[in-house]
């Protein structure tokens, strides 16, 4: 973990204390049988191939132009769009903008240790996997020579911090009325063996990237879809799977991308109704302040004319 | 890489040319251009390759060096990719301006090694939680000409294949401490198994059919890549007297990967995935025979060293 | 009143007609033959030419650029023998939430005297002016110019003044301020009043004191 010189940091050798509880001397067939219970249900009572319920929320962050929330029981993911401004060190004219995304884990987000300060490649990785998802949506002719301003920050992470990200990323653009081609949704799915658990949990992911001794599938897979547009932004797959498992895999994954994608729509939408409702209201108020402005100034104007009569 | 500027009609060209897996130089869709490789270019790496691939130039160096291993996998060694982009190659890539391309480039290879499938890091380890190998693969871009992820998968499978890691002669426990004991003799080392190192195939997707192995001209009229990371085949690198002696291989993948600013179909992401299996396994199979017919030239004392004259 | 049957709500990617009949206008763009919405808003229609104009009207100011042609407020920054730099602060009616930076070079600033004139006396710093976006000759600056007649210096402050007093035109190139009578050079903007009666209106209303001012 890379230190931050500017700060206090802890002792060099200091490690976590978890690493001297039972549970990290878990074998790898211990974890698998905690994942699944007798009836096929996950450790926290889903079904195999049921996603998290979403809390989905735009205008989270007032400071920012355009900002959402999305929460998946665990996993609690902030994003704020800025307006375009001069990309920096520009050295050449071009036709295009550019996105400049920043993807950040709060120090507290995960369980297993805690996040530097400094941004290690992990979260460098992210912010490069949610240009690419992103990239593809926002009409970047439009703000040539500028960039556009994403910032991701992980509250708190327990699986499938990529996916949401790019659908708060999407989210966020759209409440700061960036011109975009598509709304952009995504969604990951884990695989261990011939179980898919869509929607993993961070356990899940953590299994899924370890390799049983024996050849088998193992690994994850997150998909960044286009609704309208029904085109893929992003395909990221680590592990070892064969080829049958992946598409098969990206079936389900459509499908899932699809199904997030209703929530945001009603989001928006629902947005843009409260706006027309406050406007109207604005309006209506505007006018009764003129009217009594208006009988003020008609009061006043004939105090004047009767004074000095 | 370059700015090619090609006019409209050259990449309608293009694009027509591929859509009936037909190139402007006659190679299909799934064929590379012809490359050289050698190994054991640099004397003090533990193992080294150079890949020529038409225009571009990799140099890979290993060197394995003593540590102790992660708390929490005590039973594995270490791998570690360095890219570094040197100026040589573009001028793009004075100062800072290759780091992104050089993150990109290593953050796929470590993910593509990631899976004990790929790579076992098992064959790393000297004593369980005290000490192991790790390996530093070292990149280095001398000469950029498009496609450059295929050649780094090929020029470090290749060098890791030459790679010789000493036997530890003995482990004493002394109080708790690990003393390790080398022999002088450079040969009485052991090769890396590396069968089933992966293989990165980049599709470039031009108009609805995907190209592998781009040219330069082919790249530009592309907007979204794919690279997929497949696992080798074993039986192309080792010694195997008995064909039955092997376990039945399947091809897996064991990263993919998007790359550009464009998106594609689902049809397309599944016919691309397909095609960079094919093309992969093809390329192993080359691989490995030509890397087992340089070690076995090299141990009759019958092979030519040409090193960088060439 | 139900809003959803009187105006329409659209989303980006929401497919919005084919291209026969229609244009796209701002907050929408073409793609295979159909119109897309491009912002998240209400959708406007406008009949122009017996072709129906779509654009889609977001609630907040969209994240776009002034571009060339359009006519943006500024703020004056800083007053050079050469140029002037301004602070853009809205594009046409919609005000910008994030500022960007215009210079207004000294051969734009009016139709007339190109070569003796000088910025310092068209232009103050602190000054509210007009002006139209000429096309993009450098990074990150916008062009401005004023050569129009209804381009220039719309609100002032005289120095001295207390703060909030504007200066009132006398000619296209000079204005007063009410309160310490004090002349000053500008390049004044030939704005007309919104509302044309306030200026036949008898009395005028003072924002700063709320008293009555007769007009003279």
């Amino acid at each position: 973990m890379p230190l931050d010189y500017k700060r206090f940091n802890g002792p060099e050798d200091s490690v976590s204390y978890k690493r001297f509880t039972a549970d990290y001397l878990k074998s790898y067939d211990e974890l698998h049988s905690e994942l699944i219970d007798e009836t096929g249900h996950r450790k926290d009572g889903r079904a195999m191939d049921e996603a998290r319920p979403m809390y989905v929320r735009g205008n989270f962050v007032s400071q920012a132009k355009g900002s959402s929330y999305i929460e998946m029981r665990g996993t609690k993911v902030v994003c704020s769009v800025f307006d375009p401004r001069e990309i920096v060190h520009q050295n050449e004219f071009s036709t295009v903008g550019l996105l400049f995304c920043e993807v950040k884990f709060a120090p507290f987000a995960c369980k297993r240790q805690r996040q530097s300060h400094v941004p290690d490649s992990e979260e460098k990785a992210l912010s490069v996997a949610l240009r690419k998802a992103v990239g593809p949506t926002v009409c970047c002719q439009l703000f040539a020579n500028f960039q556009i301003d994403i910032f991701v920050y992980i509250i708190e992470s327990d699986g499938s911090c990529l996916a949401a990200a790019i659908t708060a990323a999407g989210l966020a653009l759209a409440n700061a009325a960036v011109p975009m081609f598509d709304v952009v949704t995504a969604s990951s799915v884990a695989i261990i063996g011939d179980k898919i658990f869509i929607d993993p949990t961070e356990d899940e992911e953590h299994l899924a990237m370890i390799s049983p001794d024996t050849n088998t599938n193992h690994g994850v897979i997150t998909m960044a879809r286009l609704n309208g547009l029904m085109q893929i932004a992003d395909f990221r797959q680590i592990g070892s799977l064969d080829i049958e498992c992946i598409l098969k895999v990206t079936d389900i994954l459509e499908q899932e991308c699809q199904k997030v994608f209703p929530k945001i729509q009603k989001t928006l939408v629902g947005y843009v109704k409260n706006g027309i409702m406050e406007q109207k209201r604005l309006s209506e108020e505007g006018k009764a302040r003129e009217a009594k402005l208006k009988d003020k100034m008609l009061e006043w104007r004939s105090s004047i004319v009767n004074n000095s009569v | 890489m370059a700015g090619i500027l090609l006019s409209h009609t050259e990449k309608v060209y293009i694009t027509h040319g591929v859509k009936n897996e037909y190139r402007s130089d006659g190679r299909s869709n799934i064929d590379y251009r012809p490359m050289e490789l050698e190994t054991d270019v640099v004397s003090h790496a533990s193992g080294s390759a150079r890949l020529r691939l038409a225009n571009t130039d990799i140099l890979v160096g290993v060197k394995t060096e003593i540590d102790v291993p992660k708390p929490d996998k005590p039973g594995l060694g270490k791998i570690e990719f360095f890219v570094d982009c040197s100026a040589n190659a573009t001028p793009e890539f004075e100062g800072r301006g290759g780091e992104q391309l050089a993150n990109s480039i290593s953050n796929i290879m470590l993910r593509a090694y990631q899976s004990a499938q790929a790579f076992n890091l098992k064959q790393l380890c000297i004593f369980e939680g005290k000490q192991c190998w790790k390996l530093y693969i070292d990149i280095l871009i001398l000469e950029c000409g498009g496609n450059l992820c295929d050649a780094v998968s090929l020029a470090v499978k290749a060098a890791l294949f030459n790679t010789r890691i000493p036997f530890v002669k003995a482990a004493l426990m002394d109080g708790g401490n690990v003393d390790l004991q080398l022999s002088d003799d450079p040969f009485d080392s052991k090769w890396l198994d590396v069968g089933s190192a992966p293989l990165l195939v980049t599709l470039c997707r031009i108009g609805e059919k995907c190209v592998v192995d781009p040219t330069a001209e082919e790249e530009s009229c592309s907007l979204v890549s794919l690279i997929v990371g497949v696992t080798g085949n074993p039986k192309y690198y080792n010694d195997y007297e008995d064909e039955e002696e092997l376990p039945a291989f399947e091809a897996k993948c064991s990263v993919i990967s998007m790359h550009g600013p464009g998106s594609v179909s689902p049809q397309n992401l599944r016919d691309a995935i397909n095609q960079g299996i094919i093309a992969a396994v093809c390329l192993d199979e080359a691989l490995g025979k030509t890397l087992f017919r340089e070690r076995r030239d090299t141990e009759q004392f019958k092979r030519h060293s040409y090193g960088f004259l060439k | 009143m139900d809003e959803e049957g009187t105006e329409k709500i659209c989303i980006p990617g929401m497919r919005l007609s084919t291209l026969q009949g229609h244009s796209s206008g701002q907050g929408t763009y073409v793609k295979d033959g159909y119109i897309f919405a491009a912002l998240s808003g209400i959708l406007k229609t406008e009949e122009d030419n017996k072709v129906i104009k779509l654009s889609v009207v977001s609630l907040i100011t969209p994240s776009i650029l002034p571009k060339a042609g359009d006519i943006v407020t500024a703020k004056v920054n800083v007053v050079n023998s050469r140029q002037v730099q301004c602070v853009i602060l809205c594009t046409g009616q919609t005000i910008l939430t994030r500022p960007y930076k215009g210079i207004i070079k000294k051969e734009d600033i009016q139709l007339k005297y190109k070569d003796g004139i000088d910025p310092y006396k068209c232009f103050r710093p602190g000054d509210i002016v007009l002006a139209k976006v000429l096309p993009t000759t450098e990074l990150h600056w916008y062009h401005l110019s004023t050569e129009d007649n209804e381009l220039g210096v719309i609100i002032a402050t005289a120095e001295g003044s207390p703060p909030g007093v504007s200066m009132i035109p006398i000619n296209w190139s000079m204005m007063q301020c009410p309160k310490t009578l004090v002349k000053e050079l500008r390049k004044v903007a030939r704005v007309v009043p919104e509302n044309i009666n306030e200026a036949l209106l008898p009395l005028h209303f003072n924002q700063d004191d709320e008293s009555l001012l007769l007009n003279k």
